[in-house]
This record gives structure tokens, sequence and C-alpha cells, in this order.
């Protein structure tokens, strides 16, 4: 979170995590399509010759003015493949709120759980408690057949009563619940984290 | 645990001035002060809407991976700046003790070192006003403006508008 005194702006940024081909990238394309036009950046995405998310995808969105600030939301994917764990660590500085994407097949239940324990330990590495930070579960690919129950993905993934969204993020299916879920949350949570203007 | 950044006017205004004199002496085409996670903290000179961020979350990137190369071939410091040469504009990034990213833009007639001597300049004196605004993250507190939890739910329907 960045909080601009001078230009009365909040800049607040959510990360899309999660493992490979879990939905990440098609869930920020869905939710750039369907932003405003005038309240929207360019969806930047430094994809490899494969189109496998490189570095990050990363789009922007503000509000209108509220109570004299505007908010402004940073939106970052990450990689998912295990070597890129480097990058997903510098995606994740100054973390605000995560969407973390699992993949509903039952044959992808170990990359999730991979998936979960690489975000707590980077989170702590970077100082967070990751407890703390607002987290929304995502659970993607609700539409193909051979799938996990959420309640039974939860339990898996240790993230019983965390906000959670069923989604088919290549059709937008259940996408911006997800996301407006999150920015209620970070807005919440960061109430307690704002400071009077210093100035 | 994160707080993130509080920047107070006055802090802001310096770095307006370092930044705008940098501009005149470097004669640069446009500066961005980010953080290291990519946040636009300042901006000096005309960029379209919304470049900045962009230009300010892909440096945080470059920056990251250029600290990584430069421990692998075993740099004690990878706080440093490096370029990138254009046909018609060039980039200039500078590492601030691994917290900030100064983001000089330059055409590309104008000389590289000129870019570096007024760039390092600035850097000397950014580092001690940055230092200063990490002192205002202070503990949570609970002000928040009224409302501002409410409007969000209204913001969020005009920004993601139905069929």
């Amino acid at each position: 979170m960045f909080i601009n005194w001078k230009l009365r702006e909040i800049n607040l940024k959510i990360v899309y995590y999660g493992p490979s081909l879990s939905g990440k990238t098609s869930s920020l394309e869905y939710i750039h399509s369907r932003t405003h036009p005038d309240r929207r950046g360019e969806l930047i995405s430094l994809k490899t010759r494969e189109d496998r998310t490189l570095y990050f995808d990363y789009m922007q969105f503000q509000m209108g003015e509220i109570s004299g600030l505007k908010p402004r939301f940073n939106i970052y994917t990450v990689p998912g493949q295990v070597y890129y764990r480097g990058t997903r660590k510098l995606v994740l500085k100054g973390v605000d709120g995560i969407v973390f994407v699992a993949d509903s097949q039952i044959n992808r239940l170990d990359e999730n759980l991979e998936a979960i324990k690489d975000l707590n330990e980077d989170l702590k590495e970077l100082g967070f408690e990751p407890k703390d930070i607002p987290f929304v579960l995502q659970c993607n690919k609700r539409d193909l057949p051979e799938i996990v129950p959420v309640h039974t993905l939860k339990e898996h993934l240790g993230l019983n009563g965390i906000p959670t969204f069923e989604s088919v993020a290549v059709d937008g299916v259940g996408v911006l619940d997800g996301l407006k879920s999150i920015v209620n949350n970070v807005v919440t949570n960061a109430r307690g984290k704002i400071n009077p203007d210093p100035a | 645990m994160n707080q993130g950044l509080h920047v107070p006017e006055e802090l802001l205004n310096q770095i307006d001035y370092i930044l705008t004199h940098l501009a005149e002496k470097a004669h640069t085409d446009s500066i961005v002060l980010a953080d290291i996670s990519g946040q636009v903290i300042s901006i000096n000179g005309i960029m379209d809407e919304g470049t900045p961020d962009v230009v300010a979350a892909l440096a945080a990137g470059d920056v990251a991976a250029m600290a990584e190369l430069s421990k692998r071939i075993g740099e004690s410091d990878p706080h440093g700046s490096f370029f990138h040469e254009g046909e018609s504009k060039s980039i200039y990034l500078h590492n601030i003790a691994g917290s900030f990213i100064l983001i000089v833009i330059y055409r590309a007639e104008t000389p590289i070192g000129l870019v570096r001597l007024f760039a390092k300049r600035a850097v000397e004196q950014l580092m001690p006003i940055t230092e200063e605004f990490e002192k205002t993250v202070g503990p949570p507190s609970s002000y928040m403006p009224d409302g501002f939890s409410k409007g969000i739910t209204q913001e969020l329907d005009d920004t993601f508008p139905e069929d």
C-alpha cells in the first residue's frame, strides 16, 4: 500500500497466485475486458514464446474519489512454473491482498498444495504474517469433469474459513466475484493501517 | 507486518524539486521515482495516463532480475544502475538502496555520461529523503475517511458495469 497525500491517492496491490496453468492470466484478461475503459490501464503480459507467463501480467484500474481519496488498484499475476519462484517472490513485495487461483482438477491437487506452501514461505521471507493478509480462494475450472469438491479442496489446502469462489476463468464465470471480494477485504484491512496525513 | 508507505506532502515536494533539477541538468524526457514493489511515488515530465505505472511495474521486475544477475556473477552490491539503449529513447535505472528505483527516460542524442552524472547526484540527494519516508510508516491506527468502505461497493459497480 502506498498513500500519496499530495495527490490524495491510495495505491493497493493485489496478486493472483497459484500453480501453473490454473487460470491466473485468464482471470486477469477477463477482468481487464470487463473494466470500464475510462478506468483501466493497459494490460501488460510478459510471456515466453510458448505463451506462458514469464515475469508477470499487470494491469491497473482506478476508481472515483471516495471520501477524498482516489483508490488505484495494481493487479499482478505470477508465473506458476516451479522454476520461477524468484519472480513470484518479487511480485509479492508490497502485496495488499492475494487471490489464490486453484486448479480444481483431481490430478492437480499436489501442485495446488505445493503452490500454497511456496506462497506461505515467500510471504514469511518478505516479512509478512500470511494469516494477516487479505486472501480469497478462487476454485477454477469448475466446468471440467474430474474435479475435487470445493470443501475437499479447501481442506486439502488448509484454507477453511477463507472466502471462496467457484470459477470458469476462460468464460469469466465467478472471476469478478472473487475480485470484488478481495477489493473489499483489502479496503477493510487497510482501515486499520492508514495513519492520518503526517504532513 | 507490511504497512506500506505513507509519504507526506513535504517529502514529496522535496523529491519533486530534486527530479526537476535532474530533468533540467540532464535534459531528460521524463523521470519516475518508484518503490521497489513497482508503485509510482513521483513523476517528472509528461507521460500518457497510466504509462508511469506500467513503467514502474516493469522497472521493478527489471531491477530485481538485474540484482539476481549481479549476485550470480559475484557482485557484492547488487544495487547499482544500468541502461537500456534505444534508437530514439533510452532508459537509465538506478536501484536506490534496494528500496526505490529512479527511472530516467532520455533522448538518444543526450550523452549517457551527462545522465549518469546528474542521476547519481540526484540519488545522493534522494537517499536521505527516502530514508525519511520509511520512518513515516507508523503503527496501525484506526483512521480512515468516513464512508470509504461503503463507497467502494458503489465504485466497484461503476468500474465493472453489467452488460
